[in-house]
Formats: structure tokens, C-alpha cells, sequence
């Protein structure tokens, strides 16, 4: 029994030592820390152009599409070049396989373009 | 794992293909290439592929059904099929995991196809995403391996966040979709943490490599009779972060919102499939992962079973809404389908029976329940429980099968609910410790209070007036019909054929490697 | 014994449920045709059985378990089909087989509101297997499936066409009974973890026959008596004893009348059965530990019945509680562990699912026309309606134990047997309760003659001296009654009957420690839980 406990306690000062280190870290800065607010200071840094409108301003959803497939993109590169590497030693099983992947890649962008995701209007 | 060939090394090493046993491998591919074939026809066909897509996700999922049937007719040849080290196994268990999944998966696309195609939905995507999360649960059931666990978990989680937010332009569902997604990545942020804490104490991933070094002292190799720290810690993290996929308490909150906002038949997926799988994974880590660590994991599973147990069903008696009472009820259920977990370490084999007979008879009925609850809502529009007053009066087979349901979930005999609590009992007395009968008691009271609201839903629908006096019938169309029928039909008998049930429910798993 | 009747209970059991399964595929608006599959179906098994088991059954082997069959059906947890029928069994199945039909009849032509014949006469049907059911399995799972098939079709009757508080009383019910099946199932459960033989071997099995053999023995006392708890609160509260008995007069109250008439005659039945075949045969040890708890709540139940009977305003709830206070003497002829006392317990059950069935029957028919059960607002009922007063008069008469009626062997003999309990068990406490049972049959004398004489005698009340409604029995009320009242006067005359039939059985049912005297004793070599009291000692 005695060893559950001392099992499960490491879980407690797991915790304790996680919550601790997060208050102790914050309350340091902000004991260290000189505290003056102006008005200027607070707001919102937009490169040094005064903000315009609301923080919680909406972008464009299509961003986030392009910015989607971007990173399908990019990921599929991290794939591809060592395949490409090493293709001749994988034959005609690398081939075959690397192909499927391309065919569900692209199908995911021509998805995207009969959808009307590409055109930006 | 072994990296040491990823390194780049001076000579060209000879490439060894993996061996693949296709027809092992057969149920994933048929799954993987119909969803790809939903999409292509829906690239090419646009608007036009819309009437065909239900029924072609349906005649995917039911020709996934044959590898699966030639795999079980060959299992008692050939046994287990370990494909990859040991991370991938074909075993009794995953079939009969895999069965439940695809048969579910195939009642939801019953339930989904008059109700997506009548409301204002995105229809063939909605069926290219439920095959992905099926595909998920099925490569869940035979991933014996952290890494292909992760990876089938957050298959079949993607798709269902996007899922639960499936109706357009509603608020409900959106919060419904971002609860789930954040409760969602949180549980997946822990988990992996679990899963690498157990990677850098073990140096393993597969699950049986990882099982033996958590018995034995990684500097000497020596037997442990307890657990290092740190893969305590490991442990517990990764069962919590499987908490939140099957809603136990108190890692329940998301369900009720993420349940009453999303479209019905997804929250039938999310309360049936996507729970099992959570089940599933679970059952894989503590029967091969940490069996040597049964202190461990046996008291956090009692406190998840006893938590769970109360909290759902003391929440669920002040529901009004039928959704979210499905949902606290599905938290008490889950309390119940944990507590065999929580004496697995002495009485392995009828813990698991227990448990895969009762994730098969929990996935008959609730998603009978839910079938009930969509077709009321056709005429009714709402899923409060009031809507369901005096459904009797103008629909007398609905009212039956909703009440089979209901106390099919009480687990009064004898209906199906009875033999699955009853294996659940029957493990737990096996086991015969102090704490074990205690858990017994609780699970035997909270059986009492879930009677209490299950039975005052069959109450409603029995005796009271129906709202407005309105008589008009339900129609009801014919996949939905289909369903009902389906589910019925496997509810009654589980529960007068329990023997014949449990053959098929009473399954080795092995380990693997 | 002949085995080429084994076929003969399964079809006793599910024949009913067939005949439910055929009336959900007619349509409902076909009542008549309902009507008839329904009485065919009880009435037609009436016949056929008790012809079958009169004229089979081997009376002088009333003992040994007949008509066995035994198959395979949970393998995985070793639970088997087995039905058989014995001594003890027989009376209750016939006593089944009979009720179920004349409730059919006599609903023929006033199903209460919200009618619908097929739905009601489908629950009845269904309630009849389960009682079937319960009385002839010989496993503990088949047992206790059956035991909780009533559940539904009782919890239904009452929800739907019960009185104006049916939602409660119908919960309140459902909720009561399923708590002690839930503790009864985990004793059962331990029962087969822990049985196990001389040599040490697990019995791992669920049969209730191979169980009586085991006995008991080699189990630690506490988990006996925690398992022999754990069914105590199974039967306790079906049956029901004090202080669990707080469902029954609101779910008699509110159930219709059939409803009404069904639980009293024969599921009440269900949770003293579940004493006599099951509690005391597989663990005497505990039970003899537990006889004088289970007196004293038996004898509280006699006299609390009894006086809840006199504060009564509603002639349905006073004979609801009625219904405690002699299933109290039940419980107090089973608590003496002896063959006197359960043949007079099984004798008991009978009579009072026959007497306390045509009260009901009788009570509903005074709503029926009066439209009110308020006893104060009663009285005249032999002027206006003067056979069915009479009627109510005789059954008040047999209930309140009159010799040459039924009622009487079932509560005389009970008493007496407390006097000599078995051994093992305080001769002292049960010649005390023995005095006490004897108060509360002056008491069922008092309120049982103050209901008739509120009721049938006097003048009709002035609201209802006009009452056009208000008639004599008509013709499906006689047929529904009068096999009742001819078995009360059989049953008192002939009481044999019963007692030939059970005896052999009861005798087998209970230890021999627990019957035996004298030298046969010394020759037994029992545990010391059974040592024989000096009286007073």
C-alpha cells in the first residue's frame, strides 16, 4: 500500500511542481518588474502604426485555405526528397506506393479547386 | 524502435520490404480506397454525385464486412496475423472490434441519409469523413503500438471534429464542434505526453516491449514489484487522455454540449463509435501495454469507474433533454464499462469478455435509442423529453422500440442490457477483493438510479398525452426503418441468446511481437 | 421417472409469449380477435396443463424434481437451462395457470382507460411466462430472468392504466423490486465463486439442485450471511416484508384492477418461492442465523398490516395492506425452517393469491360502479347489489381465516409451527412471536369484518341509491370468479391437497441438521450453528 501511495505522489508533486513553477516564474516577473501603464503602453503593437479597429478583427477565411494547403504541400516535400533518394533501392514497391500518396494528395487539391477554394474573389 | 537504419550510413543498404499480409490488410485498404472513391466522385460529379453517396459509404462499409468474415473463418487455422514487429495484430478481439465498428458505422449512414439529405448539409463530405473516422477505429483495433495508436486516434478524431459541426450557420453546432475539438487536442496533448514519457523510460513503443519494461528496472533488468515515478506518471497520463474520448468522469464535460449541438446521427457516431474506439485503445494499453503495472493502473480506473457511475447518472435525473440525458447516461455506462478495467490484474480474461459483450450490446441499443430519438424528432422537431410524451398513442412502434432501448440501457432482462451489466458483475465478484465488492455495490446501486430516468422516459411515452393532442402518424423512411429493424432485432437477442453472444464475445487478445 | 416429457414446461413457459409475439403482428383495431388469441392462448394452457400435470406428475415421487430438461445456454458462465417442476412448484404454477385466464375473462368487456385491449392483453401474456418461468427454473440466472421479466409488463400496467397517481406508484414499484434484484444477483454471483466442495474444488455452477446439494458448506459464515442477505433483500422486498413493503399499497392502489389481482395472486409469490427453493436450501447455516430476524420482521409485518388496515379510507389500500400482514405469516412459517411451517407457507401462498385475488376482483368491480373506493362513501352493497355482496362477504370471511375456508390452513399452521421452530433456531423468540401472530389474527378479524360491515351492510348512502349503474355481477364477473371460490372451499375442506403434494418436497428442500431429532440427529454430526436450543435456554 505504502508503494501505491509513493507511486501516486509522485503524480501530486508532479502537479505541485508544474503549478508551482508557472506561479513562481510569473509572480518573479511581475515582483521584478517596474509596473508603469500610459495609455500608449497598453495597446495593441502594430509596427508602430496606431491599431485600427477591434483586436478581435475577422480575416479572411481563405487565408486559412491557403494557408492549409500550403503546409499539405510542405509536409508532402519532407516525404518525397528522401523517397527520392533512395528510390532506386525501393523499386517498383516505392514507386507504387509513393504514387498512391500523390493520388490522395491530389485528390485533396482537386477537390479544393472544383470547390471554387482556389479562386480568390 | 530501431533508428539505427534511418542513419545515413556510407554503403547503400538493401531496401527489405516490409512483409505485408494483404489479406490482413485487406478491411483497411477497402475502407481507404472507398473514401478515396467518395471524393473522386464528387471531384467529377459535383451536385449530381449527391443521391449516390450514402449508399455508396453504406456498400463501402459492407464489403469491408467480407475480409473481415474470411479473416474470422480463417483465424482458427492460421491464429493471429502480427504484421510490422508486433505493432500491428489481426487478433480475435480486433476483428470482433473491428465487426462492431463497421456495423455501427453502417447504422449511422442508415440514420444519416434522410436527415442530411433533407436538411441544409454538405452531403458527400459528410460520408468521406465517416469513412475516415471508421477507418481510424478499425486501424485502432489492431494498433498495438503507441505510435500507430496515436495515429488511429487522431484519425478518427479529426473527422468527427468536423463532424459535430456539421450544421451550417448554427451556433450550437459550432460550439458543439470547438468544445470537442479543444477538449479534443487537450486530451491528445496529454496523451502524448504519456506516450513520450513511456518511450523515453522504456525506449519501446510497441506495447508488449513496453509492458516488460515497465515490470522490470531499465539500468538492471531486474523484476520491479512497483513503479518508478515516472512511468506511474506516464500511465496515468495516457489512460487520462483516453478519459476524455470515452466521456468518463470527471472528463466528461464536453459530451452534453458536443452532444445536443451536434447533427443526431453524428452524435449517435460520437456516443457509439467513436466512445468503442476509446474503449478499444484503452483495452489495448491495459491488457498488453501495463498489465505488469496492475498497481497502477487498477486504482485509477476504479476512481474513473465510481466517478463516472455517480456523477452521469445524478446528472442525468435532472434532464430535461433526451440528447443530453443519452449523453450523462453514456457517462454512467461508461463508469460501468470501466469498472471490469479496475480489476483486470487478477481476472484478465473475464474483464475483457465483459467488456467487449457489453461495448457490443452498449453499440446495439444506444444506437437504437438514437434512431428512435431522430425519427420523433421528424415530426416533432424538438429532443426535449416532453417531446416524447404519448408517443405511444400515435406511434405504437417507435413507443416499443424505445422502450426496449430504454430498458435494454437499464439492463432489466430480458432485454440486452441485462447480460452485459450482469458480465460486468460477474467479473467484478470474481475478483472478490474488498474494494472490488465495493465497486459491485456501487455499480448494482447506480443500475437503481439509472432505472430512475430510463424508465421515466418509457413512463412518458406510455402514459401521458401526447403534446397538443396531436395524433398525426410518423412516417418513417425506409434506411432509417432499416435501422430499427437492425437494431431491435440485436438488442433481443443479446438479451435471450446471451450463450450464443458471448461465443463470439468471449475473445483472446493476444499480445503481439 | 418418465424423461420423454421434458418438451412439457419449456412449452408451459413460452407459450404465452408466443401467442404475445402473434397478437403484435394483428393490427390493434382487431379487438375481438385479440380477445380470443389471448383467452385461447391462458385458457387453452390452463387445460392442457393441468390436465397434463395432474395426470403426469408422479405424485408419490412429489419430491424429486419432474419433467427435467436441461441444456446448454450461457456456456461462458456455466449457466444452464434447466426447468423441472417438484411438490413445492406444482401448486404455484397450477395456481398461475389458473389466475391468468380469469383475469383475461374478466376484462373481457371493461378494459380501464386508455383501453386498448392488445397492448394490455400482450403484458398479461408476457407476465404469465414469467411467472411460468420463475417457478420452474432450476438455475440461478434462468431464475432470476424470469423473475425480472414481470418487472415490465407489471411496471406498464400500472403506468398506463392505473389510477390518478399511477406514475409514482409504477416508479416507486419498479424501483423497490429492481434494488433487491440488484443486491440478489451479486449474491448469486458469489454463491458460484464461492461454492466449493469438500475437496476444494470451485463448483462454479448456478444450479440451484447442485447448490441445495453443496448446502452451504465450507463457506466462511460471514459470506454466508452476507449472501443469504444479499437474497434476503431480493425476496425480502418482493414479497413484501416490513420495512420494504412501502411499495405495495400504491402500486395495488393504482394498478388497475387485473394488475392488481396478478400481483397479489401470484407475484408476491415470486419473492417467498424465492426463500423456500433457493435461500434456505442452499445456505441453512445462514438461515438459521437469520430465522429470528426474519420472524421478527414477519410478525412486525402482521400486526403493522394489520393495524395499517384499520387506518385505512380506501378499500383497495386496506386490502393491499391485508396482503402484508398475511404474507407476514408466510414469512413467519418459513422462518421456522421447518417442514410444517413451509407446507403451511406454501399453503399460505396459495390461498392468499386465491382469496386476496377475488377481493381485488371484487374491489374493482365496486369502482367499476361506484367510481370510488372511499370506504365511508360505500355501504349497501348486499341491497344493491346483493351476490356480489355476498360474494365479498365469503372472501372476507376466508381471508380473515375461517376453519373449512383455504385461508385458515395457511395461517393456523403457521402459528403452530413457531412454537417448535427448527433446531438451531430460539425456541424462546418464536413461542414469542407465535403470541404475537395469534393478536394479529383477532386483529384480521377486526378490520376484515369492519370493511363488510361499512361495505355490504347497512343502507346505500344517499349519492348512490339511485344509481342506475349500479348492478349485480354480470356474467363475466361470475366466470371469472367462481373457479376462485370453488377452490377456497375445496382447499379448506380438502387441505391435503396441497399438503400431500409439497410435503416430500419441503422435506427434501431443507437440511437434515435442520429437521432431524433425537438419535437421527446425534447420528448427523452437525455444524454447531445448528445445536438445539433448551427452550427458555
Amino acid at each position: 500500500m505504502s508503494d501505491f501511495l509513493r507511486s501516486y505522489l509522485t503524480v501530486a508533486i508532479f502537479g505541485g511542481v508544474a503549478v508551482a513553477l508557472v506561479g513562481v516564474l510569473l509572480g518573479l516577473g511581475s515582483f521584478l518588474r517596474p509596473s508603469r501603464p500610459t495609455a500608449t503602453k497598453t495597446m495593441a503593437y502594430e509596427s508602430g502604426v496606431d491599431p485600427v479597429g477591434d483586436m478581435w478583427s475577422q480575416s479572411n477565411i481563405r487565408y486559412y485555405v491557403f494557408a492549409l494547403m500550403f503546409v499539405l504541400f510542405d509536409v508532402e516535400a519532407v516525404f518525397i526528397f528522401p523517397w527520392a533518394m533512395r528510390l532506386e533501392t525501393y523499386g517498383y514497391f516505392g514507386l507504387v506506393e509513393m504514387a498512391i500518396f500523390i493520388f490522395i494528395l491530389v485528390l485533396g487539391l482537386a477537390y479544393a479547386w472544383r470547390k471554387g477554394m482556389l479562386k480568390w474573389v | 524502435m530501431d533508428f539505427s537504419a534511418a542513419l545515413p550510413v556510407a554503403d547503400v543498404v538493401a531496401f527489405n520490404r516490409p512483409a505485408i499480409d494483404w489479406h490482413a490488410a485487406s478491411p483497411e485498404l477497402i475502407l481507404l480506397g472507398f473514401g478515396a472513391l467518395l471524393t473522386l466522385v464528387d471531384v467529377i460529379f459535383l451536385d449530381r454525385a449527391k443521391q449516390y453517396t450514402a449508399a455508396l459509404a453504406g456498400i463501402g462499409l459492407l464489403v469491408t464486412m467480407v475480409p473481415i468474415l474470411t479473416l474470422a473463418n480463417d483465424m482458427s487455422e492460421t491464429g493471429p496475423r502480427v504484421m510490422f514487429d508486433g505493432a500491428y495484430v489481426i487478433d480475435e478481439f480486433s476483428l470482433i472490434m473491428k465487426a462492431i465498428f463497421i456495423l455501427s458505422g453502417y447504422v449511422v449512414i442508415l440514420l444519416s441519409t434522410n436527415y442530411i439529405a433533407e436538411g441544409d448539409y454538405w452531403e458527400s463530405e459528410y460520408y468521406g469523413l465517416m469513412l475516415s473516422a471508421i477507418l481510424g477505429m478499425v486501424v485502432m483495433a489492431s494498433s498495438r503500438d503507441l505510435i500507430s495508436i496515436f495515429v488511429a486516434f487522431e484519425l478518427l478524431s479529426i473527422p468527427s471534429y468536423m463532424l459535430a459541426t456539421w450544421k451550417k450557420r448554427s451556433l450550437e453546432s459550432n460550439e458543439a464542434g470547438l468544445k470537442y475539438y479543444l477538449m479534443g487536442v487537450f486530451a491528445s496533448a496529454i496523451m502524448l505526453y504519456g506516450m513520450s514519457l513511456l518511450f523515453g523510460a522504456s525506449g519501446e513503443t510497441i506495447l508488449t516491449k513496453v509492458n516488460a519494461s515497465l515490470s522490470s528496472d531499465p539500468l538492471t533488468g531486474e523484476s520491479l514489484s512497483s513503479s518508478t515515478p515516472v512511468l506511474t506518471l506516464a500511465v496515468i497520463f495516457v489512460i487520462v487522455g483516453f478519459a476524455f474520448k470515452v466521456s468518463a468522469a470527471p472528463f466528461h464535460n464536453w459530451a452534453p454540449d458536443t452532444y445536443s449541438g451536434a447533427p443526431i446521427p453524428v452524435t449517435a457516431f460520437l456516443a457509439v463509435a467513436s466512445k468503442i474506439a476509446g474503449f478499444v485503445a484503452l483495452v489495448q494499453l491495459v491488457f498488453v501495454g501495463f498489465y505488469a503495472r496492475a498497481d497502477v493502473f487498477q486504482p485509477l480506473m476504479w476512481i474513473l469507474a465510481a466517478a463516472s457511475m455517480i456523477i452521469g447518472n445524478l446528472i442525468a435525473l435532472r434532464q430535461t433533454d433526451i440528447v443530453r440525458l443519452m449523453a450523462y447516461s453514456g457517462v454512467a455506462q461508461a463508469g460501468f464499462i470501466l469498472a471490469p478495467l479496475a480489476v483486470a490484474g487478477d481476472v484478465g480474461d473475464q474483464a475483457l469478455a465483459s467488456i467487449v459483450s457489453y461495448l457490443a450490446i452498449y453499440a446495439a441499443m444506444n444506437l437504437g435509442a438514437f434512431a428512435v430519438i431522430l425519427a420523433a424528432a421528424r415530426k416533432t422537431g424538438s429532443t426535449s423529453i416532453e417531446s416524447m410524451n404519448g408517443l405511444f398513442s400515435y406511434a405504437p412502434g417507435l413507443a416499443v422500440a424505445m422502450t426496449i432501448f430504454m430498458f435494454a440501457l437499464a439492463g432489466i432482462p430480458p432485454l440486452g442490457g441485462w447480460f452485459a451489466k450482469f458480465q460486468i458483475f460477474f467479473a467484478v465478484v470474481e475478483q472478490g477483493g474488498t474494494w472490488a465488492i465495493i465497486l459491485g455495490v456501487l455499480l448494482a446501486v447506480n443500475s437503481v438510479i439509472a432505472l430512475y430516468y430510463y424508465a421515466s422516459v418509457a413512463r412518458r411515452i406510455w402514459a401521458d398525452q401526447a403534446p397538443d393532442g396531436d395524433l398525426t402518424p410518423i412516417r418513417i423512411p425506409p434506411s432509417l426503418g432499416a435501422a430499427l429493424v437492425l437494431t431491435v432485432v440485436a438488442t433481443l437477442v443479446f438479451g435471450f441468446l446471451p450463450g450464443a453472444v458471448s461465443q463470439f464475445t468471449d475473445v483472446g487478445l493476444i499480445a503481439g511481437g | 421417472m418418465n424423461y420423454d416429457n421434458d418438451w412439457f414446461l419449456s412449452v408451459l413457459t413460452f407459450t404465452p409469449l408466443v401467442g404475445a409475439l402473434v397478437m403484435m403482428l394483428i393490427p390493434k383495431a382487431d379487438e375481438a380477435f385479440h380477445k380470443a388469441i389471448a383467452l385461447a392462448v391462458s385458457g387453452g394452457l390452463f387445460l392442457f396443463g393441468t390436465f397434463y400435470l395432474l395426470t403426469e406428475f408422479d405424485f408419490d415421487n412429489s419430491g424429486e424434481m419432474q419433467f427435467n430438461f436441461d441444456t446448454n445456454w450461457i456456456s461462458v458462465i456455466n449457466s444452464r437451462y434447466i426447468v423441472g417442476i417438484d411438490g413445492m412448484a406444482l401448486p404455484l404454477v397450477l395456481l398461475t395457470l389458473l389466475v391468468v385466464p380469469l383475469c383475461v375473462i374478466y376484462s373481457w368487456n371493461h378494459f380501464p382507460e386508455p383501453a386498448n385491449p392488445k397492448a394490455m392483453l400482450i403484458l398479461i401474456l408476457i407476465l404469465e411466462t414469467g411467472m411460468i418461468g420463475t417457478f420452474v427454473a432450476e438455475d440461478l440466472i434462468l431464475f432470476f430472468v424470469f423473475f425480472e421479466v414481470v418487472l415490465l409488463p407489471m411496471f406498464f400496467m400500472i403506468a398506463v392504466w392505473g389510477g390518478p397517481d399511477r406514475r409514482y406508484a409504477s416508479l416507486k414499484f419498479f424501483l423497490y423490486t429492481l434494488f433487491g434484484s440488484a443486491l440478489m444477483i451479486l449474491a448469486f454471483l458469489s454463491l458460484f465463486f464461492l461454492a466449493e466442495d469438500s475437496a476444494g474444488n470451485s463448483l462454479r455452477t448456478f444450479d440451484i439442485q447442485a447448490l441445495t446439494e453443496w448446502g452451504g458448506a465450507n463457506l466462511t459464515r460471514t459470506a454466508g450471511l452476507l449472501i443469504f442477505g444479499g437474497m434476503f433483500m431480493g425476496f425480502g422486498i418482493k414479497v413484501p416484508m416490513f420495512p420494504f413493503h412501502t411499495w405495495l399499497p400504491d402500486a395495488h392502489t393504482q394498478a388497475p384492477t387485473v394488475g392488481s389481482v396478478i400481483l397479489a395472486a401470484v407475484l408476491l409469490k415470486l419473492g417467498t418461492y424465492g426463500f423456500i427453493r433457493i435461500a434456505i436450501p442452499i445456505l441453512p447455516q445462514a438461515a438459521v442465523v437469520w430465522a429470528p430476524w426474519i420472524g421478527l420482521l414477519a410478525v412486525i409485518g402482521i400486526i403493522y398490516g394489520a393495524l395499517g388496515c384499520l387506518a385505512q379510507t380506501d378499500m383497495k389500500r386496506l386490502i393491499a395492506f391485508s396482503s402484508v400482514s398475511h404474507m407476514g405469516f408466510v414469512m413467519l412459517g418459513i422462518a421456522t425452517l421447518t417442514t410444517f411451517g413451509i407446507n403451511a407457507a406454501v399453503f399460505g401462498m396459495v390461498a392468499h393469491g386465491l382469496i386476496t385475488g377475488i377481493l381485488f376482483f371484487v374491489a374493482g368491480s365496486v369502482k367499476d360502479r361506484y367510481h370510488t373506493l372511499e370506504i365511508k362513501r360505500l355501504g349497501g352493497l348486499l341491497i344493491q347489489a346483493p351476490r356480489m355482496g355476498w360474494i365479498l362477504g365469503f372472501a372476507t370471511m376466508a381471508s380473515l381465516g375461517l376453519p373449512g375456508l383455504a385461508g385458515f390452513w395457511g395461517e393456523f399452521p403457521a402459528i403452530l409451527a413457531a412454537y417448535n421452530p427448527a433446531n438451531g433456531v430460539s425456541e424462546t423468540i418464536f413461542r414469542t412471536y407465535m403470541v404475537i401472530a395469534a393478536v394479529g389474527t383477532v386483529l384480521a378479524a377486526g378490520y376484515l369484518l369492519w370493511l363488510l360491515q361499512r361495505t355490504a351492510f347497512g343502507e346505500p348512502s344517499e349519492e348512490f341509491a339511485n344509481d342506475p349503474e349500479i348492478v349485480d355481477a354480470n356474467k363475466f364477473e361470475y366466470v371469472a370468479w367462481a373457479p376462485m371460490l370453488v377452490l377456497i372451499v375445496v382447499l379448506g375442506i380438502f387441505p391435503n391437497l396441497i399438503f400431500k403434494t409439497s410435503d416430500a418436497a419441503v422435506e427434501k428442500s431443507l437440511h437434515p441438521c435442520l429437521i432431524a431429532e433425537g438419535d437421527d440427529l446425534a447420528a448427523l454430526d452437525c455444524p454447531a450453528v445448528f445445536d438445539v436450543e433448551v427452550a427458555g435456554g
